[in-house]
């Protein structure tokens, strides 16, 4: 008989994942500047003022700031994912099609305008991120789809132009803008994971695990669409369809995840690859052990972000980056020559 | 019983000039028809309106006696299996994974296969000779060897028509006469409707029972239709394909061999007593 993946085989490998990750977690909120004894931090009310330090840093600071970074990592490594199957490119990553430069453009609009104000405990400053994100992927979809005939290669060429057209104005508005604000803009485009507020984390996991599964739902019409149109017709999966519904909700968790962090680089390029290199192309598992792997690598980059330098910080896109850029060239050399439409 | 496949005066053009015209004709169920012509005479074209990858500028195409734009895109790789030069992607499937792709349009939502599906997938492999290398990555077979994983996924597709587009080009003698015995097979045993596009009008007369002669919107007869004599005699090919053969006959049937201004054999006339040339 063949051999092949199984519902089972796949139930056992996420529950594995899961559990190490729920592991790395707990581990990363312990580390970090101040040491945290666990007996301490659950030891009740002590003390002259009454308060337990240990208990409001591990809860109100580390454990809300672990999670944030598991969701990223997971959006980010989900998106590669879908990406790079309906773009049929194993160099696509989640910022390919101008959701990068979308919401950086908001972020720099918020900073000029001094954003104050709050939306269900998000900063003004994420909530314009976010529209910056949506509207950019929006424009990309709508000029790829009237710009040809082969949508692949024109949803790639309207991302590029997108891109290359709003980082220019950002990099406009960064030189025309006060000092004051050239620092928290630098720092969020290079990716940032910062302390957030439990309501804030609420919303952002029922957003980003919810997209994540409705994705998982197109895995087996990704599989057959990574052989092209005309395949996935004859296979009996709607192409046009599919990479509607896989793009608007791929583009609505990176969104999400980018209005909370900043641009983070390489999570959704090196966790897919990883994960395709280790367990297989097939992306009904692909899909969530790259989730799985993706939240958990960046949990420990962040961490590492956090404690190398402590007490300063480092912007966790700087490590992501470190390790993902050697990485990326190595794919480059392993697969450029495998890319059909390259030739 | 429903017809398996009908066209009613089918139209179709790329651009304003029709590539097909008024194109009429049924294939009955469990019918082996080739489609054969000269380059650009509107095979693959008829093909793709097959399994609606094209529309008709007017005129109807029918599948198992309902209209093709009724089924759901599903419904119809249920029903209609298709065969071409497939893309190979760059992400390393194997062959088997490959094969059960074929099962896409009988699965669930978060489907996954079940053991009548893997059966399936094993019987196509020992059928197409691909089992060898059923745990290789599909990106490095050689191309006959890819054609071959492609055929075996359609048969794993399980429907009552299955559409080729040249499934023997990249073969070799041997895969190419496997190829056309295993279609014959499946022909017999399980009734399967088949429709091959080939230049390889030899062994179609081998192996088919009808044969669909396209000659190109501006020829005389752009459509001819008929069992493998009617339309297969040298006149007809030579008209058509626009060259000189020698025609001869293995048996039952007949054979062509083009012959140009060149050939070796190509001025003399020729003593073989069972062949005689048709000039």
């Amino acid at each position: 008989m063949i051999e092949t993946l199984t519902s089972k085989t796949l139930a056992v490998r996420i529950v594995t994942t899961l559990a190490v990750l729920v592991m790395v977690m707990c581990i990363c909120a312990l580390l970090g500047s101040h040491r945290i004894s666990l007996t301490q931090a659950f030891s009740g009310r002590h003390g002259i003022d009454g308060r337990n330090t240990d208990y409001e840093i591990l809860v109100g600071v580390r454990l809300p700031r672990v999670c944030l970074a598991a969701l990223v990592g997971a959006a980010l490594a989900c998106c590669g994912v879908v990406l790079q199957a309906i773009l049929r490119n194993p160099l696509a990553d989640p910022y390919i099609l101008g959701i990068s430069s979308g919401a950086g453009l908001g972020v720099i609009v918020a900073f000029l305008l001094g954003l104050s104000w709050t939306l269900c405990g998000v900063s003004g400053i994420s909530v314009l991120a976010f529209l910056g994100a949506v509207t950019t992927v929006w424009l990309v979809w709508t000029v790829g789809r009237f710009a040809g005939k082969s949508h692949v290669m024109s949803l790639l060429l309207a991302g590029v132009v997108v891109n290359a057209f709003f980082s220019a104005l950002i990099m406009f508005l960064i030189s025309v803008a006060a000092a004051k604000h050239l620092r928290s803009t630098t720092l969020w485009l290079m990716g940032n994971i910062a302390e957030t507020s439990w309501p804030v984390l609420a919303i952002a996991s029922v957003c980003i695990i919810g997209g994540i599964i409705a994705l998982f739902t197109a895995t087996q019409s990704l599989n057959v669409l990574t052989f092209g149109e005309h395949e996935a017709r004859a296979l009996g999966v709607d192409p046009a369809k599919v990479r509607l519904f896989a793009f608007a909700c791929s583009a609505f968790i990176t969104a999400v995840a980018v209005s909370l962090s900043g641009l983070i680089g390489f999570v959704g390029l090196i966790v897919p690859h990883s994960v395709r290199l280790t367990f297989g192309p097939d992306h009904r598992q692909l899909l969530p052990l790259s989730a799985i792997i993706g939240a958990g690598f960046l949990v420990i980059t962040d961490t590492l972000a956090r404690t190398i330098i402590a007490p300063e910080q480092l912007p966790v896109g700087v490590i992501t980056a470190v390790a993902g850029g050697p990485f990326f060239l190595f794919l480059l050399a392993r697969y450029t020559r495998k890319v059909g439409w390259l030739k | 019983m429903n017809i398996p496949i009908e066209l009613e005066n089918v139209v179709f053009g790329y651009t304003d000039t029709p590539v097909l015209k008024k194109l009429s004709f049924s294939v009955p169920r469990g019918t082996f028809l080739a489609i054969a012509g000269p380059n650009g005479a509107g095979k693959t074209t008829l093909i793709n309106l097959l399994c609606r990858l094209l529309h008709p500028g007017s005129g109807r195409v029918t599948i198992e006696g309902s209209d093709i734009n009724s089924y759901s895109t599903r419904d119809l790789a249920r029903k209609v299996a298709v065969v071409r030069q497939g893309f190979v992607p760059a992400f390393g499937f194997t062959v088997t994974e490959v094969i059960l792709m074929g099962r896409t349009a009988h699965l669930g939502t978060l489907g996954f296969e079940g053991e009548s599906d893997r059966q399936l997938a094993a019987e196509a492999l020992e059928l197409t000779d691909t089992a060898r290398f059923a745990s290789r990555p599909l990106s490095e077979l050689s191309a006959g060897e890819q054609q071959r994983v492609f055929v075996a996924r359609a048969l794993t597709q399980d429907t009552p028509i299955l559409l080729l587009d040249e499934p023997t080009s990249f073969l070799d003698l041997k895969h190419q006469v496997a190829i056309y015995d295993l279609l014959k097979k499946m022909q017999r045993e399980k009734e399967k409707t088949i429709v091959v596009v080939t230049h390889d009008i030899n062994l179609a007369a081998q192996y088919c029972d009808q044969v669909l002669l396209l000659a190109g919107p501006q020829a005389h007869h752009p459509c001819r239709v008929g069992t493998v004599h009617d339309v297969f005699s040298a006149p007809t090919v030579e008209a058509v394909f626009g060259v000189k053969t020698f025609t001869g006959t293995v048996g039952h049937e007949k054979f062509f061999l083009p012959l140009g201004k060149f050939a070796k054999d190509a001025a003399p006339a020729s003593t073989d007593p069972q062949g005689q040339r048709a000039d």
